[in-house]
């Protein structure tokens, strides 16, 4: 390699860094097994709808073998009966169906391709929506184990797989076999003998293209690991290139990118030498074909036994039979990795993995909530419990802090009281009642969460803020971003309500974006307020906003706060201090100050140490984590 | 992020200079031509072959003819005869076959070796691009020319030059014989070509069109996936699903529509290819069939007439192939060639490079003296006004301010990442244009506000920088050989980098991390590795800038997502480590500023104050202020 040369000047300097390069941290999925069968019946269940297209589509295609098939016996009859007799009285019928067929095979293969598409695009989409609704209803357990690349790819690539399976004709393969068999057919009936030896290249053929074919396919396999390396590379290297810059590894980067992409290009070298192979022998074969037919004919036509026209339309149909052969070679392989696409979108489909639903839901109790936890234990994985017998309720209209270090289980709190996460014991009561009762999304609509990372979407500022509600007024909604201080940003935004937010608020400040997700909580009048409060380092302006902004949010309202800013905490009606899953200490902040225990340490260390800007608890907390 | 069709008319646009780009494509072509010439030669060989077999067959049909009309001919001659021109025919496939076979592996190897020049150029000048780059164009953008613009100018090269090739041979050889077998019979048969060019042409363009917006329909709703998926908890908690699977169907509606269209006008390209493939023998038939029986043809020449007008139709459909691989090819040559002609924001010096002096027991280094300069991003809003500020080698200053001030862009100009638009910094005395850029990098140890980590293991990224001061033998500085923690003044004995990296892996506090997972430093990082948390990721980055031992070490707010007990511990360590040399921090948090040497006040691009902690607060300055704020806040608090 080129660059090894250049380093050789310098003796300490040629050990190119050990180990993996940039984004080689790629690898494939494997498989498990299903049957074929079962496969192709479960993809029937989505084609059924349009069950009588796919037959129309079916029907098309003898149809279309016959209107080109009968092409070369037109010829031969042009031959042997016109041309050769040189009496061309009555030859135009032979020439206006000639020209029918031409036409009639054309619109019949317009007609028969575009309505197959047209069909199996509709059962493909119905598929990617039963997928997309299917993972929706999927648990957060399951979403935690699964990494969401994965998931990316059962949902478009294996999908998209099926469309390139479709767009390549799978289904026209019966076309094929229909051409094929009919060849086979008329060439035997014509004359078995030149039919056979006419034949006699076909195994040939079959054999050779099968082993080439072998080797092409380990080839572009090849091909397709390493354009995946080299892509990951280059991609890692465009996101982290100031980082590449600032320590001047541009060279080691440099080096071993081409050290990926030459590997690329010499296997791009392998695989053309055996697609050159393939192809020419696809190409040859017809000619070879021609000279074979014409050796074993020229016997039997000098005795009389064929005529010339049969010999040409031989010729004719011997082409003819090449061109689905190949193509069913091309096109079994799209077939099968289509079936391992199938094979993992049904895994996914039959995974249900889902919070459990009561089959007969109980309605929620008459409001007010008080909100208990009894005894709850709970772990993400089995080996290590998060919350570790949790005890606590919430009363109607109190206001209750959340404070501990981080793996406290604060945000576990909020996960299972919204039933992200079912208790592994205990259980979480609303008046009395168990949470696992009630109708899932029912007591989900209970709760407006206000969580550190807000959840924005494409979309306009008003849809942002209603949640795509239209039931929800103007004047509601104007009402709410008043209350929560957002009017001023957003009266400054081109289009006020109808600014288009970018995918994931790109083009908002994080202190905006809280003060929307405030203002979103005020629009859905919850029952409950969970409010995670975010510690992004805002200026001291839209902190001083953000903190009025939480306090009127809190307002009358019960709520349950992971509080990370000091005043927030002062002035909850109480105070849960959480230590390594157990409650450890409750009581307003003056009275566990003179209580003297975890929180009153937590307090002092924050005051002798915090001089932040943005005076978060969260410093204390952490050092002593 | 969604390509509408009406975007899609900047493929149409070319703006480059057309004899420009020729030059530009010659470049690349030039070292391969022998290869792509051996490959025209090859096609040469092919269609000579391949066309003489119509003849040959014609010859073989007359033999028989003539053994059939005429009585009294010795069969077994003709027989014999015939099986002679049957067995030419079955070498000149055979020929034809394999010089088919090195036709296509020269030209597509020819393809490959200047798709792969091209990627590392464009690797290369990648990584000679600066941040301003990168902040102009999007990264989707980008991305999409350096993979699939850069496949479609190898197609560019590969397959229109086969094919324009293979067709302008395959036309005039079989012109020449046609011609030759019947010049009235090849002009009406060629009469509809023409048309049938142009309608296929029209069709491929159309599919190459319609394909774009099936593509962009397809990452918009992949987009939608994934921005789903990665906020699932919170659409769950807010009941959101129905919503989201009702945006979910409009776009796969829309989806679904465009992939219609597709399907239309792939079943038309169908249609069209047979109405080609067919129409050639059918005028033959018409028309051949009154020649051959009014004279001037023979049945021979009739088939091998027809022969000639096969051949033709498979260099014909490529040709509508060719035109649109064309045109979309010199639309991605355009653009790959845009960026590889993007000049690099950043100039090398013009004279010798000026050395940085080297540091000595008797001598700190790191000074730097920041001269006056103004900056902005955009021409319009100025990130820096007129800033003029000196840093002591061996000192440790703070830089402070609000968001947006202008601390992160003050470090970044002095790591060279920009250059300021007015003004000067100096290092130790030398102007930093005056200093080779990867010289002046190598003494940087620069720890971003966000943390990057490649997809390696995380010993891989911690001895980021030294493997390449190992490896990279342009760069004049060597991985440094001192212990991190040596004791100032005393010349230390070397150490081996295992044992620097077991030390900044202490210091940066991430033991008990790296203990923590199975494979210890060898544990990768990323989507199927281990996905450190911000804090871990910071202390990564910290030990990867203290191992390069450099002369200025620049901490961009890096500490915040670590606990503020490690923070001090670092702290304190980093005054020993950085002894001799220059620290710049950058922070929110201001208990760690007692015991700098000195901080910056930076407010709206502009330095309002300097001086120690004690200075600043008896000062009663802007910093006071801030401080006072967080102090009376705490106790409104109360």
């Amino acid at each position: 390699m080129s660059h090894d040369d250049s380093h050789s000047t310098n003796g300490e300097k040629e050990k190119r860094p050990t180990g993996a390069a940039i984004g080689s941290a790629f690898k494939e999925d494997s498989l498990d097994t299903f049957s074929d069968l079962g496969l192709v019946y479960r993809m029937w269940t989505y084609m059924r709808p349009y069950r009588w297209l796919f037959l129309v589509c079916l029907l098309l295609l003898p149809l279309i073998s016959a209107v080109s098939l009968v092409q070369p016996w037109l010829l031969q009859i042009a031959i042997d009966d016109y041309i050769v007799p040189e009496s061309l009285d009555g030859m135009w019928i032979i020439l206006a169906v000639y020209a029918g067929t031409v036409v009639g095979h054309s619109i019949l293969m317009y007609a028969q391709q575009y309505l197959m598409k047209y069909a199996g695009h509709q059962a493909l989409r119905d598929l990617r929506q039963q997928l997309f609704s299917h993972v929706q209803d999927l648990s957060s357990s399951f979403f935690k184990q699964t990494p969401i690349g994965r998931l990316m790819t059962r949902l478009t690539t294996d999908v998209e797989s099926l469309e390139e399976a479709l767009s390549s004709g799978i289904i026209t393969m019966v076309g094929d076999l229909i051409t094929l068999s009919a060849i086979v057919v008329i060439l035997l009936v014509k004359d078995w003998r030149l039919a056979l030896a006419s034949f006699t290249v076909v195994p040939i053929l079959l054999l050779v293209t099968l082993v080439v074919r072998h080797f092409l396919r380990k080839a572009y396999r090849a091909t397709r690991v390493k354009i995946a390396r080299l892509y990951a590379h280059l991609q890692e290297s465009i996101t982290g290139m100031e980082v590449i810059q600032l320590f001047v590894r541009e060279n080691v980067s440099r080096d071993e990118y081409r050290d990926i992409n030459s590997e690329y290009r010499d296997a791009n070298i392998r695989s053309i030498r055996w697609d050159a192979i393939l192809y020419a022998i696809i190409e040859a074969v017809g000619s070879i074909t021609i000279g074979v037919i014409l050796w074993y004919a020229s016997g039997p036509t000098l005795q009389g036994a064929v005529t010339l026209g049969v010999l040409v339309a031989f010729i004719e149909y011997m082409q003819k039979f090449f061109v689905p052969i190949r193509d069913l070679a091309e096109k079994y392989n799209l077939l099968q990795s289509a079936m391992a696409s199938s094979e993992r979108i049904f895994q996914l489909l039959d995974t249900k993995d889902q919070i459990p639903q009561s089959d007969n839901p109980k309605t929620l109790p008459d409001r007010p909530f008080e909100i208990e936890f009894r005894d709850v234990h709970f772990g993400y994985n089995e080996d290590e419990q998060v919350l570790k017998g949790l005890n606590f309720t919430i009363h109607p209209c109190e206001r209750v802090a959340l404070v501990g270090h981080t793996g406290a289980g604060k945000s576990t709190v909020i996960n299972l009281l919204t039933r992200l996460y079912d208790v592994d014991e205990g259980q979480i009561l609303i008046n009395g009642e168990d949470i696992r009762q009630f109708e899932l999304r029912q007591l989900r609509r209970q709760f407006a969460i206000v969580l550190q990372d807000v959840f924005l979407f494409q979309g306009t500022m008003l849809e942002n803020l209603t949640l795509g509600d239209e039931s929800v007024s103007l004047q509601q909604v104007q009402r709410a971003t008043e209350m929560v201080y957002a009017d001023r940003f957003i009266n400054e935004l081109p289009g006020k309500f109808d600014f288009e937010i970018a995918e994931r608020g790109g083009n908002l400040s994080s202190g905006e974006k809280q003060l929307i997700a405030f203002a979103r909580a005020l629009i859905l009048q919850p029952e409950i307020l969970v409010l995670d409060e975010a510690t992004a380092n805002v200026d001291t302006d839209t902190e001083a906003l953000i903190q009025k902004a939480i306090e009127k949010l809190l307002e009358h309202q019960t709520s349950l706060v992971i509080a990370h800013r000091l005043s927030t905490i002062q002035r909850a009606d109480r105070i849960l201090v959480l230590d390594d899953g157990r409650l450890i200490e409750e009581g307003t902040h003056e009275e566990l100050l003179e209580f003297g225990g975890h929180y009153s340490k937590l307090y002092r260390l924050q005051y002798a140490t915090s001089s932040g800007e943005d005076g978060t608890l969260d410093n204390a907390v952490q050092a002593r984590g | 992020m969604s390509t509408s069709p009406e975007n899609l008319v900047t493929d149409e646009d070319f703006t480059l200079d057309p004899a420009v780009r020729r030059r530009r494509l010659w470049h690349y072509f030039r070292p391969y031509r022998g290869l792509f010439l051996a490959g025209a030669f090859f096609l040469l060989l092919t269609n000579l072959m391949a066309f003489s077999i119509p003849f040959y067959l014609g010859e073989g049909i007359e033999f028989l003819r003539d053994g059939l009309s005429e009585e009294g001919l010795n069969l077994d001659a003709i027989r014999s005869d015939v099986i002679g021109v049957a067995i030419v025919i079955i070498a000149l496939a055979i020929g034809a076959g394999i010089a088919r076979v090195f036709s296509r592996i020269t030209i597509f190897n020819g393809g490959r070796y200047i798709e792969f020049d091209i990627r590392n150029a464009l690797y290369t000048h990648l990584a000679r691009l600066t941040p301003r780059f990168y902040g102009s164009i999007p990264t989707g953008d980008l991305t999409s020319r350096v993979t699939n613009d850069v496949t479609h100018v190898r197609v560019l090269y590969a397959l229109t030059y086969l094919h324009i090739i293979n067709t302008l041979i395959a036309y005039s050889i079989a012109l020449y014989r046609m011609a030759g077998v019947d010049l009235y019979l090849t002009l009406v048969c060629l009469a509809p070509y023409p048309f049938l060019l142009l309608a296929i042409r029209k069709v491929i363009r159309a599919l190459f069109l319609q394909t774009k917006v099936v593509q962009s329909r397809l990452s918009d709703l992949s987009t939608r996936v994934q921005e789903n998926l990665s906020g699932i908890d919170v659409i769950k908690s807010y009941v959101l699903e129905e919503r989201e699977i009702e945006t979910y169907g409009e776009s796969n509606d829309i989806f679904f529509e465009e992939n219609v269209k597709l399907a239309k006008i792939r079943a038309m390209l169908h249609a069209l290819i047979i109405l080609i493939a067919s129409t050639g023998t059918l005028i033959v038939l018409v028309v051949g069939s009154h020649r051959v029986v009014n004279g001037p043809m023979t049945l021979g020449s009739f088939v091998e007439f027809n022969g000639y007008v096969v051949a033709l139709v498979f260099p014909t459909i490529a040709l509508g192939w060719v035109f649109a691989i064309w045109h979309r090819g010199l639309a991605a040559f355009e653009r790959v060639s845009e960026l590889l002609e993007h000049t690099p924001a950043l100039d090398e010096p013009h004279n010798d490079p000026t050395p940085l002096p080297d540091p000595s027991p008797q001598r700190d280094v790191g000074e730097i003296s920041v001269k006056k300069i103004s900056f902005s991003y955009d021409d319009k809003t100025q990130a820096l006004d007129d800033i003029s500020l000196h840093i002591p080698a061996g000192s440790t200053v703070a830089i402070v301010g609000k968001t947006g001030a202008g601390k992160s862009t003050l470090v970044k100009l002095i790591a060279r990442l920009y250059d300021p638009d007015e003004g000067q910094i100096c290092i130790d005395g030398v102007p930093l244009e005056e200093i080779r850029l990867r010289t002046l990098r190598a003494e940087i140890g620069f720890v971003p506000q966000e943390p990057f980590l490649f997809s390696m293991t995380i010993g891989q990224n911690i001895r980021f920088g030294i493997d390449s001061l190992a490896y990279d033998p342009t760069l004049d500085k060597c991985p440094p050989d001192s212990p991190l923690l040596s004791t100032a003044g005393e010349e230390s004995a070397p150490v081996s980098q295992d044992e620097r990296i077991d030390e900044a892996v202490e210091i940066a506090a991430l033991q008990g991390d790296i203990d923590g997972f199975q494979d210890g430093l060898d544990t990768l990082v990323g989507e199927r590795g281990v996905t450190l948390s911000g804090g871990q990721k910071q202390r990564v980055t910290i030990a990867r800038a203290l191992l390069v031992d450099p002369r200025v070490l620049i901490l961009d707010d890096a500490l915040a997502s670590i606990d503020t007990h490690t923070e001090r511990r670092i702290l304190d360590q980093l005054k020993v480590i950085m002894r001799g040399r220059t620290s710049i921090l950058l922070t929110h948090r201001f208990n760690a500023l007692t015991e700098v040497d000195k901080i910056f006040v930076i407010e709206q691009g502009r330095l309002v104050e300097q001086g120690t902690h004690d200075e600043l607060m008896e000062r009663g300055g802007a910093y006071a202020d801030m401080y006072h704020r967080q102090k009376l806040r705490e106790q409104f608090d109360e």
